[in-house]
């Protein structure tokens, strides 16, 4: 092995021994999980749902949520949880088999038409309509609120400046990038001033650069007072814009918090990604294989100190941080080598 | 909801449906006139221009009615790719103030062509004031019939492939306008002139040729066949009605 991957691994071990001190989560102090307050935009309370088709499916199994006011809650799952099932009903698309929920104290039941009023949403996989402009997704849309002309435009112009389209807005769809396109879309959630914005999946098939101008965009609606509600697989997502999430898998919720509520589900603080043969990695602690790579998932930063090192006089590649939500997600939803069964 | 509210909607709706299509790609007005005037160029090839004055009611009607089936089915794709119709549902828009939205929208795209096959049957001198208004009223019933057939059929057939209903609404447009006496009188069936008036797009045919003075009808037969379209019409809007969801459970 020669010096140069010794030095290497010296300046990873720092840098992961650095990263361990800093990672410390900063929350917003108004935010509180689990409790459904005055000031709770949406809540279901054993909402169930079952397709009825060549066989039954139990999309929903009982799924009680809150959503407070003026926060971004996300409801994070693998394909197939539930996720899009329970936001089209509580947008009042599809009735639940039983239970009911309530969007800003209005039932989706039995009240549809007052939550319509209140709600915007945004559908999964949604394509733009490629003879619209982005002015007229946004400002058709406006109107279809009920808004006059003048207040059409009005709140037109300010959402496709809050998605930065505005330059764009006559463009017609079809000449536009994947994420304008999803952002034309967006803005016609945003134009309607709805209270509850309720976003199935909006970044998916974006690329990097153009989920980050969606993650922004959402961010920047959230500080001006708006309620969003957006479903997602994609743990990045989910940690970057969410101030509390849920997580569902099967149809049922498994985990609902703040971030670092979340993270804290699991035994586990950190991982080290080790690459390479080593027998005893297990010793240390649960082992998930990913090929020649292994993640070994330590209790304290000790454990994971004590790995790195052991790495080191091996001379294996090694990486150590906190864990990620990825890796809770993966252990909450089904072990951490159900890969290996797929 | 106020009434006042469901029309506007509906007129959004129709307007967010054709003008953005028109503004954008001004010869589909050309293609929907294209579409009904086919049939008139093998009938002046064929009958050298006897029939062509049944031809130009033929078009008219295939204007309104062709497009009318198609709206209904083609708004699937306004569920399934686009996803329009789910945000309006989420939104305070009335379901009848979608519908009729949809169906208005092609309406409003084959009013030129309309007009201009109208315009030419003026030039024969068939039209009267009074045979003008009963042609308009039959043309806005037969569109209302096509219309809620193409509904009929996409509310029925809602999980079939786009390809699969483009393919029906084509044989559907061909079988009820192309083939039954749209563009040619009915009395050349002889004895099975009596189809003509259970498919909505003949009979309305019919009467027009009534009015006309092409082809003489008697006041009780002309109220029975109004009779006959109207009952048509609300039986398949009817059976929309009854399958269709906005909501769905």
């Amino acid at each position: 092995m020669s010096i140069a991957i010794v030095d290497y691994l010296q300046f990873e071990t720092t840098t992961c021994v650095l990263s361990i001190c800093v990672a410390v989560y900063k929350q917003p102090d108004h935010l509180h999980s689990e409790m459904i307050t005055l000031d709770t935009a949406v809540k279901s309370e054993k909402l169930v749902k079952i397709y009825h088709s060549k066989e039954t499916v139990e999309a929903l199994k009982g799924v009680n949520i809150g959503v407070d006011k003026g926060e971004l809650f996300t409801l994070l799952g693998p394909n197939g949880a539930g996720k899009t099932t329970f936001l089209r009903i509580i947008s009042t698309q599809l009735m639940p088999t039983e239970g009911d929920a309530e969007v800003l104290g209005h039932s989706v039941v039995n009240e549809p038409e007052e939550v319509r009023k209140h709600i915007s949403v945004v559908p999964q996989d949604v394509a733009t309509y490629n003879n619209f402009t982005p002015w007229e997704y946004a400002y058709y849309f406006a109107r279809l609120r009920g808004m006059s002309v003048s207040d059409a435009k009005q709140t037109s112009e300010k959402a496709l400046k809050a998605v930065d389209l505005w330059e764009l807005k006559n463009r017609m769809c079809q000449t536009l990038s994947g994420g304008e396109r999803r952002r034309a879309i967006i803005a016609s959630a945003l134009s309607s001033n709805a209270d509850v914005l309720m976003l199935d999946e909006p970044t998916s098939g974006l690329d990097a650069v153009a989920r980050r101008g969606v993650w922004s965009t959402l961010r920047d609606m959230v500080k001006e007072g708006k309620t969003i509600l957006l479903t997602t697989h994609m743990m990045e997502e989910a940690e970057m814009v969410s101030d509390r999430l849920a997580i569902i898998n099967k149809g049922n919720v498994i985990a609902t918090g703040r971030l670092d509520e979340i993270k804290a589900l699991i035994q586990e603080k950190y991982r080290v990604v080790v690459e390479g043969q080593f027998e005893k990695l297990s010793d240390y602690g649960e082992v998930a294989k990913l090929g020649d790579r292994n993640i070994v998932y330590v209790k304290t930063q000790n454990e994971a100190l004590e790995l790195l090192k052991t790495t080191l006089k091996m001379n294996l590649r090694a990486e150590a941080s906190p864990v990620t939500l990825e890796d809770v997600f993966v252990k909450l939803v089904g072990g951490i080598n159900n890969h290996e069964n797929h | 909801m106020k009434t006042t509210k469901i029309l506007k909607d509906m007129l959004i709706i129709a307007w967010m449906k054709s003008y953005p299509d028109f503004r954008r790609n001004p010869l589909m007005l050309l293609l929907i006139a294209m579409i009904g005037a086919i049939p008139l160029f093998f009938m002046v090839l064929f009958s050298g221009g006897n029939m062509l004055v049944h031809g130009l009611i033929g078009a008219m009607i295939s204007g309104v009615a062709f497009i009318g089936v198609m709206a209904g089915i083609q708004d699937i794709s306004w569920d399934r790719y686009v996803k329009i119709r789910e945000m309006i549902v989420a939104m305070p828009v009335h379901p009848a103030s979608y519908a009729l939205g949809i169906a208005l929208a092609p309406l409003l795209l084959s009013i030129p062509s309309v007009v201009f096959f109208g315009a030419l049957l003026a030039s024969w001198g068939v039209f009267s004031l009074t045979a003008t208004l009963w042609t308009i009223l039959a043309l806005v019933v037969v569109w209302a019939a096509m219309s809620a057939i193409g509904f009929l059929i996409s509310t029925y057939l809602f999980k079939t492939s786009m390809m699969v209903l483009n393919n029906l609404s084509n044989l559907l447009g061909i079988g009820i306008i192309f083939i039954p006496p749209v563009y040619y009188p009915e009395t050349l069936l002889g004895n099975l002139s009596w189809i003509s008036v259970i498919i909505p797009t003949s009979n309305v045919a019919g009467l027009i040729r009534a009015y006309m003075g092409l082809m003489p009808l008697s006041p009780e037969t002309i109220m029975v066949r109004w009779l006959i379209l109207i009952v048509t019409t609300m039986m398949f809007v009817g059976l929309t009605s009854l399958k269709a969801r906005w909501r769905e459970t």
